[in-house]
């Protein structure tokens, strides 16, 4: 039988061969997704993710498990990944540069645009901040962007003679696509991150009812059904108005892309309706390239941007201005947006230092922080910190937490599978007890089986073999006669015969394949005996049941032969004296194996016996 | 351990084992286990535990634990397992029971949280840690934990099973390694009951009809012979090789790969030099494995150091078969392919060709991705079939364009399998391009040039494929042999240089920004290495290449620009960089290139155009460049103020490169010198120290560098640091310029540190005087501070302290924000 295999390789354990084990099983895996899915003979692997929480080897998926035999650009015929964040694609230079994968990459045109300047991002901070040498290069940055093959939405992509993919709109940031993997009539959708809902940048992610033979999705909110994201947001201009109001502030460290776009727009919106004239800034030059970016990928937000655009760029900002390092120092209000986000190091960590002893002051995150970072620190309450040197920096400024972040809830995740109608379904990215809740109410919903793999294990599937069959024209010529047109929502019974021949199937009429195979025809015929008591000649009694027959079966057609014998359809029947006897007579039936049905119908009806003469 | 360390410690161990208060990060326990491993190395375990009573406390508690969470326990195990790796730490846990608990049947083994793979994988570790001294070799026998591991080879998890596996050849390695038991024969009749329990397993799992348990023996076997040397390996190998040939007998052979691997790495060993009949075998199965199976083994075999010839030679011919087939199937009249004796194109590598594309395209791949390797080792086969290598090389790259005329059915086949099969031609020219190593009859290398040319200007070529034609040509360009008379390209080279400009040109034009990068970081090594070469300069000037590369420098992808940018600088440092509007003066050009590159500096939205114009500046200013020599001061002083404020820090690092260029000059230290390169009239005579600080001080050079000292990115302030010790030591035993005393200028540039150290920026320093400056310098303490920044900028982070409090802080804090990733 043919069989999909997935394994989700995104934490390393135990015996790694290349770096001491970690341990995470399928517990929450902030970074790394990287899914390897083997159908249809292809293998093929999804995401290439990085952990943020590590600063070791241990950020990396380890590779070596994806085959001990051979090389990485002969076992694995693409890579496919689903969006820019860093923990689906963090890990993509160092596996086509450093471990050497030099086959095909495939993703959508805004994530190719966008992936390198947050590799890059992530580059500079990795070797800034901890000094990393043997970090991969701008250039091997650029050489792997060099592999990549660009997607548009509902394309179907060849990625060789069998294998196709297509990309479907997920929401969740700039260019995150779902990916259908398909090799023959096998397939696989994989969705990546994805957001059921618009947000105020992009639309909502959307996939067709592809019935796949298995659905893997994300589960980061598996049990959770998320509060409106409007209250959220109303929160977060609520605060930044206020600190404002009051002459303080406010710092949001971000990464350069995704989130800072977000809430750009909407503090944009905001000032221009609240006509507040409290500068807000970026502090590098990163975000405003990401924002030509999203100029440039219009088509790619959602109906509402897409619309005013004939007006005004969204991303064409009024009043957010670039950032000079000179600017943290200027008395009275400002917000200011600053790489990197979790305050670990460079611009953000340099004004936080500088705003943190007041109280006037705010820091919102608006996103995860790795532990060890300043970022996390905060959050977690602590308000002396030990900077360099010693250092005890005093936080007195407000520290707020605030989630953007754009996942598919419980609700969505059942939306989608319900969209797609997938044979099975496997969870992936979330923690094992909430996916566990999620797990039984797609299984009890869907009646499908669902799955929730650990890292490292394998859960293969076991899909029916199809079979493409060839049908003659002569059939579907008589087919046709017989005046109905076809119609593929409503499957038919059709006769024929199936040929094998050269490894292709036929079905042809029975005439033809006797034709073709050069066999000759043989008649199959059913017989029965049914015994009568009846005292009267053979004749009679074949009379008699002639006109029972006549009487009982008034749609077909009963004929009284002269040799005595009486017929029904292709039905025989004749009577016979016993040879013991005489007071019994013998009704000899038989039938052809296409008058099945009414030969045993008969049989039941004579066993009965005659009705007595009038 | 730190005394705070040991204060926060019973808080967190209440901590994990309270089931309220879940693990908030998964890192966090990784590096609390990172940590104790570093702490358990460092001292005796005992003591640690005698002195932090709540570490025991925390393995009796989980332990204990209802319904612990399984990266609680599966910690719990990895801690106890480090602990338990001293002896005498050891006995003091089992004093307590608690190894028996923990790693015994009535611990975690038998309950629910085994089912989860963090809890099994916890386990193998513990025990892996545990595993070094014979007192843990019979706690192993005693609480069954090698039938537990037996069974975990074959884990649903691929991390559980490999780390089984390897837990196996640990433990087998020890029972051997004990001094206890003295040296054990080779026979293993007396070998420790635990080793032969783990032989005999490997034994019956090589008797078994099933492949999955055959290849866990395999891999396990595989890992002995790879880390284990000691005689009774040899003993092991006597022992099972019987078992290994039955295997090879079966048809088809069971984990084929795995008994590769194991065959090469008992090859490798001490083992394989004394045994002759491991030679035979690797011959037998090279001849029963299917061409793609045999391929890795062939290589193998040729990677080995000591193995007979007949036997590489046999390998050899695997890998050539292929190549031998596609070249009888290009052939146009029959004869040798030329490959040695054997590699003739045999009736299986036809099969697989002919059996389906994917075998076709995988095998082919293989044979070409194995010769490339094999053509760089030092042990590869001599004599090395160049000739036909490169004409199979050429057939194919030929057949996946369509451009072969295919005279037989298996070369119509490959016609129509490998029409425009990327991958095919990806790693035809990666072989390709090696192949320029050696040489070639002149009529096969213009053969080479033909295709490579072909591959340059096909439409079809895709980007990744046009990137490897063109890094193909460029190391066979540079390969090629230079005419003897005069030092000048031979003409053949000359010849496709000509056709081969107007292609380039062409590709720089493409839509494809991949296609653009490609030919400019061509243009930019062909150029570096022929810079000189007149035939070279003769062609490429007169097309149009010059032009547009500059016209590059405003392409909207920034990639390009970088390209384009070391291109120009490239092109012009060979005073190759003229544009056809104003030949008659060259100068004014040069003035212009700098211009526009200044330009790039202060305005390209993009790290990568401003950081490539960097590297040409400093270049540049190695080289002596022409532009640059005019007025030297100048450049530099306008190249820092750009810099200076730039805000990616590696420009600004990139700055203070320069600076150091500029500085070693002035003191008579001249880098490289280009041969196109006018001499430097400081080189010539290097100026008193005076003077040279009198320079910096024009160029603004302290004030740069003295305010990078500051700066938030490290690199920069590092940079800094080191430029600023350089002139100190240089300064100093020349006797510069005396002290200044607390004279107003030292005192307003002492003030304006103390602001940029405070983190205030916008302060510019104004004229400085080099008294000053000098006196400044030598109060500092440069040392200390490249001492602080040596140090990563988060060793603070990294702390055990600061994990500690970053774990009790967030108890029940960051819950929400976990899946909130970026």
């Amino acid at each position: 039988m043919p069989e999909i295999r997935v394994t989700p390789l995104g934490a390393a354990e135990a015996g790694s061969t290349s770096h001491p084990p970690s341990c995470s099983g399928a517990g929450q895996d902030v970074g790394r997704s990287c899914i390897l899915v083997s159908i249809g003979g292809k293998n093929v692997m999804l995401d290439c993710g990085m952990h943020m929480g590590f600063s070791d080897d241990r950020r990396f998926p380890d590779f070596s498990y994806i085959t001990r035999n051979g090389r990485l650009t002969d076992f694995l015929d693409c890579v496919i990944i689903s969006h820019f964040h860093l923990d689906h694609c963090g890990a993509l230079p160092y596996f086509s540069e450093m471990v050497g994968y030099d086959g095909p990459i495939y993703m959508t045109q805004p994530t190719q645009a966008i992936c390198p300047i947050l590799l890059e991002d992530y580059r500079k901070i990795a070797v800034d901040k901890k000094g990393e040498a043997n970090f991969f290069t701008s250039q091997m940055i650029k050489d792997c962007m060099k592999k990549v093959v660009a997607v548009h939405l509902h394309q179907t992509v060849q990625v060789d003679d069998e294998l196709e993919i297509k990309a479907y709109y997920a929401g969740h940031v700039l260019g995150a696509a779902m990916f259908q993997i398909k090799v023959g009539s096998e397939s696989v959708v994989y969705t990546g991150d994805y957001n059921m809902t618009p947000d105020r940048h992009l639309g909502a992610a959307w996939i067709d009812k592809c019935r796949p033979n298995l659905l893997i999705t994300e589960s980061t909110y598996a049990t959770t059904i998320r509060d409106s994201k409007r209250c959220r947001e109303r929160d977060f201009l609520k605060k930044v108005h206020e600190t404002v109001e009051r002459g303080g502030k406010v710092l949001i460290p971000v990464f350069a892309l995704g989130r800072a776009q977000e809430l750009c727009i909407l503090l944009e919106t905001f000032w221009e309706r609240m006509d507040l004239k409290a500068p807000i800034y970026f502090s590098t030059g990163l975000t405003e390239k990401a924002n030509h970016y999203y100029k440039l990928f219009i088509p790619w937000t959602n109906q509402k941007i897409r619309k005013t655009f004939v007006q005004r760029n969204m991303f064409e900002f009024k009043h957010i201005k670039a950032f000079d390092r000179a600017f943290a120092d200027s008395p009275g209000p400002m917000v200011v947006f600053a790489t990197p986000g979790m305050l670990h190091a460079g611009q953000s960590l340099q004004i936080f230092r500088k705003w943190a002893g007041s109280e006037r002051n705010m820091v919102i995150m608006p996103g995860y922080c790795v532990q060890g970072t300043v970022g996390h620190k905060i959050l977690s309450g602590q308000r002396k910190l030990e900077m360099e040197g010693r250092q005890v920096l005093e936080v007195k400024m407000q520290v707020e937490y605030m989630s953007f972040s754009a996942h598919a809830d419980a609700k969505g995740i059942m939306q989608l599978v319900g969209q797609a109608e997938p044979e099975n379904v496997l969870l992936v990215h979330g923690e094992a007890k909430k996916m566990e809740f999620l797990k039984q109410k797609i299984e009890q919903e869907f009646r499908v089986s669902c799955y929730m793999p650990a890292n490292g294990e394998t859960v293969t599937l076991s899909t029916s073999p199809s079979i493409p069959v060839g049908i003659s024209l002569g059939l579907l010529k008589r087919e046709m006669a017989q005046g109905l047109l076809p119609d593929a929502k409503k499957p038919r019974l059709l006769h024929g015969t199936l040929i094998m021949k050269d490894s292709n199937f036929r079905l042809v009429s029975s005439e033809q394949a006797l034709k073709e195979l050069g066999l000759s025809e043989h008649q199959l015929r059913f017989t029965c005996r049914v015994h009568l008591h009846d005292t009267r000649k053979e004749q009679e009694t074949a009379l008699r049941v002639y006109s029972h027959l006549k009487s009982v079966l008034k749609d077909h057609c009963v004929q009284h032969l002269p040799d005595g014998s009486v017929t029904v359809e292709s039905i025989l029947i004749q009577a016979a004296a016993h040879s013991e006897d005489p007071s019994t007579k013998v009704l000899l039936v038989s039938w052809t194996y296409q008058d099945e049905e009414l030969g045993s119908y008969l049989t039941s009806l004579l066993k009965k016996g005659l009705p007595q003469a009038s | 351990m730190d005394p705070e360390c040991s204060r926060l410690l019973p808080a967190l161990c209440a901590v994990l084992v309270d089931p309220r208060q879940p693990v908030a990060d998964d890192t966090c326990l990784e590096k609390l286990l990172d940590w104790f491993k570093t702490v358990t190395e460092a001292g005796p375990s005992l003591l640690l535990l005698q002195e932090n009573p709540c570490l025991v406390e925390l393995l009796f508690r989980v332990l204990k634990a209802h319904d612990p969470h399984p990266r609680v326990l599966s910690f719990s195990l990895r801690l106890a397992g480090l602990f338990a790796a001293q002896e005498d730490c050891f006995q003091y846990l089992q004093q307590g029971e608690l190894l028996p608990m923990l790693f015994g049947e009535a611990g975690p083994l038998g309950g629910a949280a085994w089912t989860a793979p963090t809890v099994r994988s916890g386990w193998l570790q513990g025990l892996r840690s545990l595993a070094q001294h014979p007192s843990a070799l019979l706690f192993l026998a005693d609480c069954g934990a090698v039938d537990t591991i037996f069974s975990l080879q074959g884990d649903s998890s691929l991390f559980v099973a490999s780390a089984a596996g390897q837990l196996l050849v640990h433990i087998l390695a020890l029972a051997m390694q004990s001094p206890a038991e003295g040296h054990p024969s080779p026979q293993g009749c007396d070998w420790p009951a635990c080793a032969q329990k783990i032989v005999c397993h490997v034994e019956d799992s090589l008797h078994s009809t099933a492949t999955p348990q055959v290849t866990q023996a395999l891999n396990v076997l595989t890992t002995t012979f790879g880390h284990c040397h000691g005689p009774w390996t040899q003993g092991l190998w006597v022992r099972l090789s019987p078992l290994v040939a039955c295997l090879l007998e079966k048809d088809p052979i069971p984990a084929s790969h795995s008994l590769m691997d194991l065959l090469l790495s008992v090859a490798r060993s001490p083992v394989g030099s004394s045994d002759c009949g491991l030679w035979e075998t690797l011959a037998q199965t090279l001849s029963h494995l299917s061409p793609i199976q045999a391929g890795p083994l062939a290589l193998g075999i040729l990677k080995l150091q000591d193995c007979p010839q007949a036997l590489k030679t046999q390998a050899f011919g695997v890998l050539l078969q292929p190549l031998a087939c596609v070249l009888k199937a290009a052939a146009q009249s029959p004869g040798p392919p030329g490959f040695p004796e054997g590699a003739t194109g045999d009736s299986m590598t036809v099969d697989t060709f002919l059996s389906s594309k994917s075998a076709c395209v995988g095998l082919l791949c293989q044979a070409l991705a194995h010769l490339e390797l094999l053509q760089l080792l030092p042990q590869r086969p001599s004599p090395w079939p160049q000739a036909p290598l490169l004409r199979a090389a050429v057939a194919i790259l030929r057949f996946c364009n369509g451009s072969a005329a295919p005279t037989s059915d298996v070369g119509g086949h490959l016609c129509a399998v490998l029409a425009g099969c990327v991958r095919v031609q990806r790693a035809a020219l990666d072989f390709l391009g090696t192949l320029s190593q050696g040489t070639g009859p002149q009529e096969l290398v213009t053969q080479v040039f033909a295709v490579l040319l072909e591959y340059l200007t096909s439409p079809d070529s895709s980007p990744t494929v046009l990137k490897k034609a063109f890094q193909a040509t460029l190391r066979w360009l540079l390969g090629s042999p230079k005419a003897p008379s005069c030092c000048d390209l031979d003409p053949h080279t000359q010849l496709f240089l000509r056709e081969l400009l107007p292609v380039l040109r062409k590709r720089l034009c493409s839509p494809c920004w991949e296609a653009r990068d490609s030919g400019l970081e061509f243009l930019t090594q062909v150029t570096r290495h022929w810079g000189g070469q007149a035939a070279f300069r003769h062609a490429l000037l007169a097309s149009e290449v010059p032009e547009l590369t500059r016209q590059l420098l405003r392409d909207p992808e920034s990639y390009v620009r970088a390209s384009a940018v070391t291109a120009t600088g490239q092109l012009s440092s060979w005073g190759l960089y003229t544009t056809p509007t104003s030949p008659e003066h060259p100068e004014v050009q040069q003035e212009s290139l700098f211009t526009e590159l200044l330009h790039i500096l202060s305005t390209d939205s993009e790290g990568f155009p401003r950081r490539a114009v960097m590297q040409v500046f400093t270049q540049w200013l190695k080289d002596g460049h022409a532009d640059v020599a005019e007025d030297l001061e100048q450049f530099v002083a306008r190249v820092l103020q750009v810099a200076s404020r730039d805000l990616d820090w590696e420009v600004r690092a990139q700055g203070l490169e320069l600076a150091l260029v500029f500085l070693e000059q002035l003191l008579g230290h001249p880098g490289s010198r280009c041969p196109y390169a006018v001499a430097l009239p400081e080189a010539a005579a290097p100026a008193t120290l005076a003077q040279v600080l009198q320079a910096l001080c024009r160029v603004q050079l302290f004030e740069f560098a003295l305010r990078a000292l500051f700066d938030c990115d490290r690199p920069v302030a590092q940079k800094s640091c080191d430029l600023l010790l350089f002139l100190r030591a240089k300064a100093t035993p020349c006797g510069g310029p005396q002290e200044a005393g607390a004279s107003p200028d030292v005192v307003s540039v002492e003030a304006a540190l103390q602001r940029w150290q405070a983190g205030e920026q916008g302060q510019p320093l104004g004229e400085l005087e080099p008294e000053a400056v000098m006196a400044v310098l030598r109060s500092m303490d440069l040392e200390g501070l490249r001492g602080t920044l040596a140090k990563s900028s988060d060793h603070i982070e990294k702390s055990p302290q600061s994990l500690l409090q970053d774990l009790l802080a967030s108890v029940g804090v960051l819950g929400e924000n976990e899946a909130d990733c970026y």
